[in-house]
């Protein structure tokens, strides 16, 4: 299965698959590409690096955060250290190997709501420009954790994912630039703790 | 008296005649002092080159050290931003899941 078929099932979540029920969940919108004029000069091609906030002061609030930046010479350094014989080494290996960076803010709070809507805004007004395609957005009363996940597809080809996720004690922004698979990113599920999203499988 | 230090110097300063080997023997200090010298001369090139060839394997050596700790704490992260990557995806999921119990 190609990871663009594998997106439009997470897409299609309000569809009946593995994942459930859709009440929750925002259907996926097709992204619109306006037919190209004659004569008209070639856009530069989207990048799907965010400009992540400064959030020096919530890292202050924050009792633990983690700030992880890895530009395309990090990830060629860290697939040196990768050992391709070590199952999750393999996994991240596989699944680094196309990308361009991963971007990474995670904060956690010793109490609710530290952290400001204008916080999340700040990212998700950047999701609002074109390119960028709402995948998924769960929003959960029980945990109240709200997770919205963005690709940022060219020419049917994701070139990019962002995950903001946004929980009364934790906020995180993810933001991987390039050509993501989330099946290789299912290989990894499970054995990083994570159980089988049983995505690619609508038969079942 | 005049007559005797005059004879006495005589007797002091007559010519001798050196010992066998002594040219001998000059001359193989002389050879020992030139090369003692020629040695002196490379001591100092000698022992920057040395230092120079030492600075550089410590240079090389720090050098790998930190490279290889660069990679191990890039590889680290990798694996950390992958970790949080899933437990959001996860999160998500639960989240479905929850909503298709309900």
């Amino acid at each position: 299965m190609t990871p663009i078929r594998t997106y439009l099932l997470l897409g299609m979540l309000g569809s009946a698959n593995a994942w459930g029920a859709p009440a929750q969940v925002a259907p996926v919108q097709p992204p619109t590409q306006a037919a190209p004029v004659p004569g008209a000069p070639v856009p530069a091609a989207p990048d799907a690096r965010l400009a992540l906030p400064d959030l020096s002061a919530l890292a202050q609030k924050a009792s633990q955060s983690v700030n992880i930046t890895l530009d395309p010479s990090m990830l060629a350094m860290a697939s040196r250290f990768l050992d391709s014989d070590d199952p999750q080494d393999a996994a991240a290996l596989e699944i680094i190997k196309g990308l361009r960076g991963i971007y990474v803010k995670s904060y956690t709070f010793d109490q609710d709501n530290a952290y400001r809507q204008s916080d999340i805004d700040a990212v998700t007004n950047q999701l609002s420009s074109p390119g960028w395609t709402r995948l998924v957005q769960t929003k959960s009363r029980k945990t109240r954790a709200n997770v919205d996940i963005y690709i940022m597809l060219v020419d049917n080809r994701a070139i990019g994912m962002a995950l903001i996720a946004s929980e009364p004690r934790q906020f995180t922004i993810v933001n991987i630039v390039g050509s993501i698979d989330l099946n290789k990113l299912h290989k990894l599920e499970g054995r990083l703790g994570v159980p089988n999203l049983d995505i690619d499988s609508p038969a079942k | 008296m005049s007559d005797d230090l005059e004879n006495q110097l005589r007797a002091a300063l007559r010519p001798v005649e050196p010992s066998a080997g002594f040219a001998a023997r000059v001359m193989a200090r002389v050879e020992a002092e030139q090369r003692r010298q020629a040695r002196r001369r490379w001591r100092i090139p000698a022992s920057l080159a040395a230092s120079i060839l030492l600075g550089l394997g410590l240079y090389l050596r720090v050098h790998q050290q930190r490279e290889t700790a660069a990679g191990l704490e890039a590889r680290r992260q990798v694996i950390e931003a992958l970790h949080l990557t899933d437990e959001k995806l996860d999160l998500a999921y639960q989240t479905v899941k929850e909503a298709s119990g309900s």
